[in-house]
């Protein structure tokens, strides 16, 4: 899509040099640009993009001694809806650094090959999630759909080439349903919301945050979600290697601004969020449910063996739809720059590669009175105007949700965790089985909510009727 | 065009053909090719210009050109080539140009049934066109692109939306310069029509009409290359079929040679169709050869 914004920074260097008010020196310096593809939109490249821009933390790490005393760095971000934009802005040199999901990060190292003046090669992770949660399929939220299968036959349009279509096509491979089950049809998310709400298509397959976005703005219920696929999905970050090899300082300042707006983004989930939406317009409550403790992304700049192997299985797909000759992803990623930054900072690179941990939400119930002991288990509540209140549980939550609100405060949102997949919810979208002792166990799926019912012998709740049901019960 | 054999035949009837003697095949075709010079003439060297312009694209692409203007990753033709061959053996293809030949009929055809009478009734009754000249003047500036959402709202189906933007993309250009050619009709033959007494419907049909028919076949032409320049923007909507789906799919999965493809065959398809509509042209106003 057209839509691009720039902005125009002086670097560092500019600014001390403007300081010294040393006016015989710009005669001596060269310009540099640096283009930064980024997709703001796409929450979950938040740590390789937006915040970096928007808090300065380029300008802060880019070289400014020996060969670099005489270059001016100018930094020139464009924003994109999608990734294949961003490729071809690199293609054409206009941009030296990019972000994308994982099947756009794949078609960006496959193009790149034919090109004569340089390649391209993933530096960096932006956020991962090991399980395939982000990318999802909604439908419209009257529509008499629950489960994937019941979209047999039906219009369901996905962005081609993107990371959904990838997850479209393995859980279609998964159940060996044929290329037909569904009338597939590529949209943009632009293009696919708008057609979703007004009932043009049955379903809308997408990728990070439209899925989440989509049933947030009140339009669409999510029957299917990325974890189902149990491959990994991911978003990334690639650099020209014309680029880097001159410049290589460069890229290691870009790294280590990636990691201090890791740091950024934990040290304050809320503040983050919050600031996220004033800059990109996607809803605070849903940058968090992907980017706050226990979220849907895990945010970390390491390349892990896993998500290439993912990327591996990403090219498969696209060979066997004819779209890619051969392409090895392990010859394509490049963390020579980022365990230099690892180490330059004193960081452990090889500690961090290891880790697949997110962090998660921890402290003390005030609701029910304890700490919180599985956070998977536990939920949160976001009251407009005050912190973010971790529970111990499904129920507490709940319980603290419906105290909150008989108190007349303005709640913004509530997250609970799927019982069997531990995906973070919107627990007012999810489906709750009471069982006994007062136990609320919320799911993402109704067929789960129903089969696990079955199983504790206790009734599917909707959550209006879960919430009647602590107020009462308890 | 005027084949020899028409005037051939036109020979007085006097002369039975029986009777005539053969005449030799190269005779005809020397009559033929001093009668269409010009014609051949204009063909011949449209054709030697698109060589030209093919080879300079193979050199400039063979050798990586830089000279500000970047080559260095453009397709060359021979890639071009390579992916029209592949989609000449995909039945999908074909489904593509048809389907948006189709759409782009329906829009036009659509467009010119509206925009050709209001632009005489705009150009006719003052009233008319103060009320309608400022709404069409804002609206004319809106690119296709900005009308996707806004046309998915209104109608209800894709393939309506689709016909929708192409009917805009042909409106404007027709419905303006029909009000052009209105303003130039020569007021002494409408003020002579009257003083021979004829009524507001007859006016319309021997004067009017017949006198801004230059113009709004301009403006047909000017339509129909709008509609397919819209076609991108119209078929993003369509999320299946249609060249200009072809093309954004293409440039989703960033393979330039085949975004290539869809640009020329838009391109092919363009000229066949404004082509179509200037020989229409010709025959609706035979006093009028351009």
């Amino acid at each position: 899509m057209g839509r691009m914004s720039k902005y125009r920074v002086l670097s560092a260097a500019a600014v001390a040099s403007a300081a010294l008010a040393a006016a015989p020196a710009a005669s001596a310096q060269t310009t540099v640009t640096i283009g930064i593809g980024t997709q703001d939109t796409t929450t979950n490249t938040a740590t390789t993009g937006t915040i970096i821009r928007q808090l300065h933390l380029l300008e802060k790490y880019l070289p400014t001694d020996g060969k670099y005393a005489t270059i001016k760095f100018e930094l020139e971000w464009q924003n994109f809806t999608s990734g294949p934009p961003v490729t071809n802005g690199m293609m054409a040199n206009k941009l030296q650094f990019g972000m994308m999901g994982d099947y756009p990060l794949v078609v960006n190292g496959f193009t790149f090959d034919n090109n004569p003046e340089s390649k391209s090669r993933l530096i960096a992770v932006s956020a991962y999630s090991l399980d395939g949660s982000g990318n999802g399929l909604v439908v419209h939220k009257d529509s008499p759909y629950y489960e994937l299968s019941d979209l047999k036959g039906k219009l369901v349009s996905v962005p081609f080439g993107s990371a959904a279509h990838g997850m479209m096509l393995k859980a279609m491979q998964d159940r060996k349903w044929p290329a037909d089950y569904f009338q597939l049809v590529s949209q943009s998310p632009e293009v696919g919301s708008t057609n979703l709400q007004e009932k043009k298509i049955d379903g809308h397959a997408d990728f990070v945050p439209f899925a989440e976005l989509l049933p947030f703005r009140g339009y669409a219920r999510k029957i299917f979600d990325g974890v189902e696929t149990n491959l990994p999905t991911w978003h990334g970050v690639v650099a020209r290697t014309d680029f880097a090899e001159k410049y290589p300082e460069v890229v290691v300042a870009y790294l280590k601004a990636v990691i201090a707006a890791n740091a950024w983004l934990r040290e304050d989930p809320k503040r983050a969020a919050e600031k996220i939406q004033d800059w990109t317009g996607i809803n605070k409550e849903v940058v968090y449910i992907f980017l706050g403790p226990g979220g849907n992304m895990t945010t970390d700049p390491t390349i892990k063996p896993q998500l290439i192997e993912a990327a591996a299985t990403d090219v498969k797909v696209l060979q066997n739809l004819g779209r890619m000759k051969e392409f090895d992803p392990n010859k394509w990623v490049d963390d020579r720059y980022l365990r230099k930054a690892y180490a330059e900072l004193h960081m452990d690179y090889d500690a961090a590669l290891k880790s697949t941990k997110n962090y998660e939400i921890a402290g003390e119930d005030k609701f029910c009175k304890r700490p919180i002991g599985d956070p998977r288990k536990a939920g949160e509540v976001w009251v407009e105007g005050e912190a973010i209140a971790p529970f111990s549980s499904a129920a507490c939550t709940l319980g603290a949700y419906a105290d909150s609100k008989a108190k007349g405060k303005k709640i913004n949102v509530a997250y609970v965790f799927d019982t069997a997949r531990g995906i973070k919810l919107f627990a007012d979208q999810a489906y709750f089985v009471a069982g006994g002792n007062n136990e609320l166990s919320p799911f993402l799926l109704k067929k789960d909510a129903e089969a696990y019912a079955t199983q504790v012998s206790g009734k599917v709740l909707s959550f209006d009727d879960a919430l009647k049901s602590v107020v009462s019960g308890g | 065009m005027a084949q020899p054999a028409d005037l051939l035949t036109g020979m007085p009837a006097g002369t039975a053909p029986p009777a005539a003697p053969p005449r030799p095949v190269w005779l005809y075709v020397r009559r033929w090719l001093a009668l269409n010079s010009e014609a051949l003439r204009a063909v011949l060297i449209g054709a030697v210009a698109l060589g030209l312009f093919l080879l300079a694209w193979h050199l400039l692409t063979t050798y990586r050109v830089v000279f500000f203007v970047r080559f260095t990753n453009v397709p060359s033709p021979a890639a071009v080539y390579e992916s029209l061959t592949r989609a000449m053996h995909d039945s999908k293809f074909m489904m593509h140009v048809l389907l948006s030949c189709r759409r782009i009929l329906i829009g036009f055809s659509l467009a010119a049934l509206v925009a050709v009478p209001l632009g005489l009734l705009m150009g006719r009754f003052k009233l008319i066109h103060e009320t309608l000249f400022p709404i069409t003047e804002i609206l004319r500036p809106i690119p296709a692109i900005a009308w996707v959402p806004m046309a998915i709202m209104l109608w209800p189906t894709n393939e309506q939306s689709i016909v929708f933007i192409t009917f805009l993309g042909s409106f404007f250009p027709i419905l303006v310069n029909t009000l052009h050619g209105m303003s130039l009709v020569d007021p002494v033959l409408v003020r002579a029509s009257q003083c021979l007494g004829a009524r507001e419907v007859s006016i319309f049909r021997e004067v009017y009409f017949p006198a801004s028919l230059p113009h709004i076949f301009t403006g047909l032409t000017v339509g129909m290359g709008v509609a397919w320049v819209s076609l991108i923007a119209a078929e993003m909507i369509s999320g299946q079929y249609g060249i200009g789906y072809f093309t954004w799919e293409a440039y989703s999965l960033v393979q330039y040679s085949d975004i290539a493809l869809g640009m020329i065959c838009i391109g092919v398809l363009g000229l066949g169709s404004s082509t179509l509509i200037r020989g229409l042209g010709r025959l609706v106003m035979p006093w009028n050869r351009t």
